[in-house]
């Protein structure tokens, strides 16, 4: 309990005093039906008056089955996050599993839920060793990394245009920016193929970072965000004189922090798997991402993808991907579990 | 109460993005349009040469398909059914997460592991699940090297085997495999974003609902979900947009031929429609399909907007 | 009342099947569509390999590309090479490219791995329309067709027949020679004239082709024949693949006779043997749907429900992995027969097992020993496997020279032996040419064949017996929509429930047809 606190200090200490007066704006804001609820359980409660000794029996009894029931109810949730977690890890269990065998035993008609022939850690050497690792590894953090900044820069700026400034046909351009999404995006490659090829863009870094930087999904999410940060923060900010910039670095990122690092995650991700678009506008050996040097690598020579070793390749890059988004995600959420919104 | 300043303050914000768009998403959206409306299109025709004339011919051989039906009826069916259902699992689950704090973060990272998981073997595991692998179903010759996980565990129950993939399998157990896997494919993301949301919203308020002992059943519904609608309706419009375009779990499943062995075809969807044209490089008929599919879901997405803009709590 | 219907629709195949010879026309459900399953096979064997139209095709068209007076003129030029090779063939590739260099030092090769075969096909189809395809791809024909619909595909024939001199090259020609010409395996070559103009649009790189794998330790044990044809041509009958899977089920009731791996190559074989139609490049172009295929549908029907054959579609796994089971194995099942890829040997060989010996001993071996034959035919005197494997097409460029280049590269490929021999024995592919069997190297492989360690090359060793049976089907864009509902066709035949199968067979051969006309 102590450390909790302490930590809580911390935490608070660590947040900027713009942060702390909004808070503290925000918590007059309620909604209507919090204070509904509190209305209501403050007129329920006098209705159990008694002695005050029986009170306390009561009180005791009542606590105690409240905490059986909490108790139960508790271990009904693990239960359940036990069970989903199960259902979700499966799959990559799978992967795991199916990366250990030969291509002969993945190729059974009984799957093996444990490589029968033993475990052939070859498949993760063959892995490593078979593409040009070390210039696809550089390319693919670089890229990606590049893009991920780039993108979240621009998400944010439309975002907050979005979510608190108005301007003539907002409504409309919002609506129109989600129908692009309605289309499906096979039919754009063509097209957009042509145009860098018009651009000269071919086999740079341009066109793979470029084309994809603006996503209408990742803005609709922050807009969302934004949206519930309330406008009169805002409005207080510009007559304090604080500059846009200035307030949606100090105010709206912090309190959007679990939404960006969603973005981040999915953009990275994105970024680390592409494989379609890349190998058709950069497949010259400098441009070339990890995955189409993974992807490549393992077709075995009858034309034949050996699958275990893909799996073990993929793997092999996603991992270090993986532990990179833990580790950050435990540290930028220490800052931002205390930090909520509308309160 | 619109000033000047704030408009070109807001063009000068969304310029970044809008120019990209234009450049990489609008042209290409006017160009399906060109295509569409040039008869029999085919971009690699055009490419020696030859012109097509301009007409409604591709929409009218689109919805003149045989099984233009029977695609949009798996579109809309396979949409309906997964997201109610992957929305409101990824809800509870995410809802959980945030309860509890014994193992939180460890259960929060399990949830995150599919990210990293190659969806081949998301196909794979399927297939050991539901696949019966044997052959001659029916008949008195009928062999079953293995009937699958799910299968084995019905009978461990009692139960009776269903032929959920294979040769005579029925459309309403395919359809029962396809929403399992579609819902658990969304699931992820659809906890990260969620999750997300939870995370910001702030625990006072759950702190003066727990000094007010309100039943948990009445926070769920008062303040959680009022306070997570913003993500909640983005999680549904999004896995709207995104179930219209189901395609390629399809596949993972059932292969190229989007069916059973004895009856192929039968879960094709609208976007495997369009595969099926750009094949034989038929952009011209692939656009009218996707222009189709576009205009069903902006009444959708609009309708649900339309909705949410009373409900949404922001 | 189903089931009931069923049952005696099965008892009634039985008796149809017991008592094929004795009274044919009468209860022969093959009569159902205006033709016999006799007259099928009496129709077969009146086909010679001399009246096969589709090699000796007419030439219609105009070549589109003529080589420069001065042919390659040593300029220096890049040649841009999509191909899907692993990374030893590439090994391959290299050296050779190499040793291509030391003749041509102008010309650079810029050789690509383009993921799979459709990756190749979608990266060019969208290169095509920017001008930014490469100057050589490997190919299968409907790509080419697809490529072919920008009318960049070089007509290699001109290239071909040129006599002009390739000064790289003393006493050299651009062309073919006579010899060179003559190399060449009949049936694959011919490939690259299938478009219907009688053009030539591809050259052959790697091939290979479909082979009957059987358990040889059980069909000796057994003293069971190796199947040579289909069906049973007379009441006694022991080397019908028809007599051979009753009699496999009557040893082994547990087990499925045999595994076919692709239905596409099934059903197209089948028509191939049998002449009849399955589809043509000009004209109309989806002529499947025949009296000779639905007969021949419906017995295959009869076959399945008797137990006789599985596809990997229908038994929902690679029968490669049914034929390596282990037939002890009570949980599991097994076959004795597989047709398959010739490039895929290995795959079809069973996993080493952990024998004691009686003197104590342990031992790794192989549980039984492979055999590879041809696969069943219709007819012995005209017989037909599919030809399938890469071949490689050029793309017209503004530049004759780097035309004239490529062609060069391609010509120094696919007629050096040295070549088609190294990489074939890397590969398991056939080799294109004749020579090569007697190339030394070669020779002393394809001596070493065995059942067990060198499965693949008595794969190689079969696939070069069978040289002059090989056919490939009219290439036309839309003919893979062909191959790909003729392959659904068969699981649906074989499979589909129904109380009046004839009717069953109509409407499906009916819903491919409009299928095929609605996709291609």
């Amino acid at each position: 309990m102590k450390k909790k606190e302490l930590e809580e200090k911390e935490v608070q200490i660590e947040e900027t005093p713009v942060v702390e007066e909004i808070k503290e704006e925000m918590v007059q804001d309620e909604p209507d039906m919090i204070k509904e609820e509190k209305e209501r359980s403050s007129r329920v409660a006098p209705v159990v008056m008694a002695s005050e000794e029986e009170q306390n029996k009561d009180m005791a009894k009542i606590v105690s089955a409240q905490k059986v029931l909490k108790v139960v109810f508790k271990v009904l949730v693990y239960l359940f996050l036990c069970v989903m977690a199960l259902a979700v890890l499966f799959p990559f269990y799978w992967m795991i599993n199916s990366s250990l065998k030969t291509l002969a035993e993945y190729k059974r008609p009984v799957p093996t839920f444990f490589p029968a022939e033993g475990i052939q850690w070859g498949n993760y050497a063959e892995a490593f060793t078979a593409a040009n690792l070390g210039t696809l590894f550089i390319n693919t953090v670089f890229v990606g990394i590049v893009s991920t900044i780039l993108s979240l820069v621009i998400t944010v700026l439309s975002a907050f245009a979005f979510a608190r400034l108005d301007f003539k046909g907002k409504n409309i351009l919002f609506a129109a920016l989600l129908a692009t999404m309605m289309i499906p995006g096979e039919l754009f490659t063509i097209t957009n193929y042509t145009t860098v090829t018009n651009l000269g863009w071919l086999s740079t870094y341009v066109v793979l970072i470029v084309p994809f930087l603006v996503s209408v999904f990742y803005i609709y999410l922050l807009r969302q965000n934004f949206l519930q940060i309330p406008n009169e923060l805002y409005l207080a900010a510009k007559v304090d004189g604080t500059s846009d910039i200035k307030y949606l670095w100090k105010v709206m990122i912090p309190l959007a922090l679990p939404t960006l690092i969603s973005i981040t995650i999915l953009k990275m991700m994105g970024a680390w798997n592409s494989y379609i678009w890349p190998r058709l506008v950069a497949n010259d050996t400098a441009h070339s991402m990890i995955t189409n040097g993974l992807r490549n690598a393992f077709t075995d020579t009858t034309g034949d993808v050996n699958y275990p070793v893909q799996m073990a390749a993929v793997a092999l890059v996603s991992l270090p991907l993986f532990l990179v988004f833990i580790f950050l995600r435990k540290y930028i959420m220490k800052g931002v579990s205390r930090s909520g919104l509308k309160g | 109460m619109v000033d000047n300043k704030q408009q070109w303050k807001a063009w000068l914000y969304l310029a970044p993005a809008l120019v990209l768009l234009l450049i990489f998403t609008v042209w290409p959206i006017i160009n399906t349009v060109r295509m569409s409306l040039l008869e029999n299109y085919s971009g690699l025709r055009a490419a020696a040469g030859e012109t097509f004339k301009f007409g409604f011919n591709n929409f009218i051989q689109v919805v003149k398909y045989k099984q233009f039906v029977q695609c949009l009826i798996n579109t809309i069916l396979l949409t309906v059914l997964t997201v109610p259902i992957s929305t409101l699992l990824a809800l509870v689950i995410s809802v959980c997460l945030n309860s509890i704090k014994f193992l939180s973060r460890f259960l929060q990272t399990i949830f995150f592991l599919p990210y990293v998981t190659n969806s081949i073997a998301i196909g794979m595991v399927f297939a050991a699940m539901f696949n019966i692998v044997g052959s001659f179903f029916g008949t008195q010759n009928e062999i079953i090297t293995t009937a699958g996980i799910i299968n084995n565990v019905i009978e461990f129950f009692g139960g009776h085997r269903i032929n959920w993939i294979n040769a005579g399998s029925t459309y309403a157990a395919n359809i029962a495999v396809m929403t399992i896997y579609i819902v658990w494919n969304a699931l992820p993301f659809k906890i990260l974003i969620l999750l997300g949301g939870l995370q910001s919203v702030n625990k006072q308020y759950y702190d003066a609902a727990k000094v007010d002992g309100t039943s948990r059943w009445r926070v769920f519904w008062r303040i959680t979900v009022p306070l997570l609608s913003p993500m909640i309706i983005y999680v549904v419009i999004t896995g709207f947009i995104g179930g219209f375009k189901e395609y390629s779990s399809i596949v993972g499943i059932f292969g190229e031929t989007m069916g059973p062995a004895d009856a192929s075809g039968r879960l094709n969807t609208m976007v495997g429609f369009i595969y099926d044209a750009l094949k034989t490089n038929k952009q011209g008929r692939a656009s009218a399909a996707a222009l189709i599919l576009f205009g069903i879901i902006l009444v959708v997405t609009l309708v649900q907007l339309r909705w949410s803009k009373k409900r949404v709590h922001y | 009342m189903k089931k009931f219907r069923l049952v005696l629709s099965l008892i009634l195949a039985f008796l149809a099947v017991f008592t094929l010879v004795g009274c044919k026309e009468s209860t022969n459900p093959s009569g159902d569509f205006g033709i016999t399953l006799e007259e099928i096979i009496a129709n077969a064997k009146k086909l010679s390999y001399s009246d096969q139209g589709q090699g000796q095709q007419q030439v219609t068209g105009t070549p589109n590309f003529n080589v420069p007076e001065g042919g390659y003129d040593g300029s220096a030029v890049t040649i841009k090479f999509y191909h899907t090779m692993g990374k030893n063939l590439v090994t391959v590739l290299d050296k050779y490219i190499k040793k291509f260099n030391e003749i041509y030092p102008n010309i650079t090769v810029d050789q690509k791995q383009i993921g799979n075969y459709d990756g190749v096909r979608d990266q060019i189809s969208t290169e095509l329309p920017a001008g930014n395809e490469p100057n050589i791809a490997y190919c299968y024909p409907d790509h080419v067709a697809l490529y072919n619909l920008t009318g960049k595909v070089v007509h290699l024939d001109n290239l071909i027949n040129s006599t002009i001199a390739d000064d790289a090259r003393n006493g050299g020609q651009i062309g073919l020679t006579a010899a060179q010409k003559a190399d060449f395996i009949k049936g694959y070559y011919e490939e690259g004239s299938q478009f219907g103009d009688g053009l030539m649009y591809t050259m052959p790189f790697s091939k290979s082709t479909e082979v009957l794998y059987y358990n040889e330790t059980f069909f000796t044990a057994n003293s069971i024949p190796v199947p040579t044809h289909w069906f049973n041509e007379s009441e006694d009958d022991t080397t019908s693949l028809e007599a051979v899977c009753k009699k496999i089920k009557e040893l082994k009731p547990d087990c499925i006779p045999l595994g076919y791996d692709s239905e596409a190559n099934w059903f197209i074989t089948m028509a191939e043997q049998c002449g009849a139609d399955y589809t043509s490049a000009t004209g109309d172009h989806y002529l499947f749907s025949n009296p000779t295929m639905k007969t021949l549908m419906a017995k295959f029907r009869e076959w399945y429900q008797l137990g006789y054959i599985t596809t990997q579609k229908l038994y929902g796994s690679y029968t490669s992995g049914l034929f390596v089971a282990d037939e002890n194995d009570s949980s599991t099942t097994n076959s004795y027969m597989s047709i398959g890829s010739s490039a895929g040997a290995t795959h079809q060989r069973p996993e080493k097992v952990t024998v004691t010996k009686e003197d104590g001993t342990e031992s790794s071996e192989y549980p039984f020993v492979v055999g590879i034959a041809s696969i069943p035919q219709m007819s012995t005197t005209y017989q037909r496997v599919i030809s399938q494997g890469p071949s490689v097409c050029i793309f017209n460029k503004s530049n004759p020279q780097e035309v004239v280049a490529s062609w060069l590269l391609v010509k120094y490929l696919t007629t050096s032996t040295i070549f088609q021999a190294e990489f074939s024995s890397v590969s398991g592919y056939v080799p294109v040419l004749h020579s090569v069997a007697q190339n030394e190297q070669y020779a002393k492989m394809i001596a070493k064949a065995d059942g067990t360690t060198n499965i693949a090359y008595l794969s190689a060793k079969v696939c070069l017996e069978q040289a002059d049976f090989y056919y490939t089907s009219p290439a036309f864009n839309g003919s893979s929509v062909a191959r790909d509902q003729v392959g659904a066709l068969l699981t649906t035949i074989l499979s589909k429930e129904a109380d009046n199968a004839v009717k069953m067979i109509n409407d499906a051969f009916q819903d491919a047809i409009d299928e095929c006309e609605y996709q291609g």
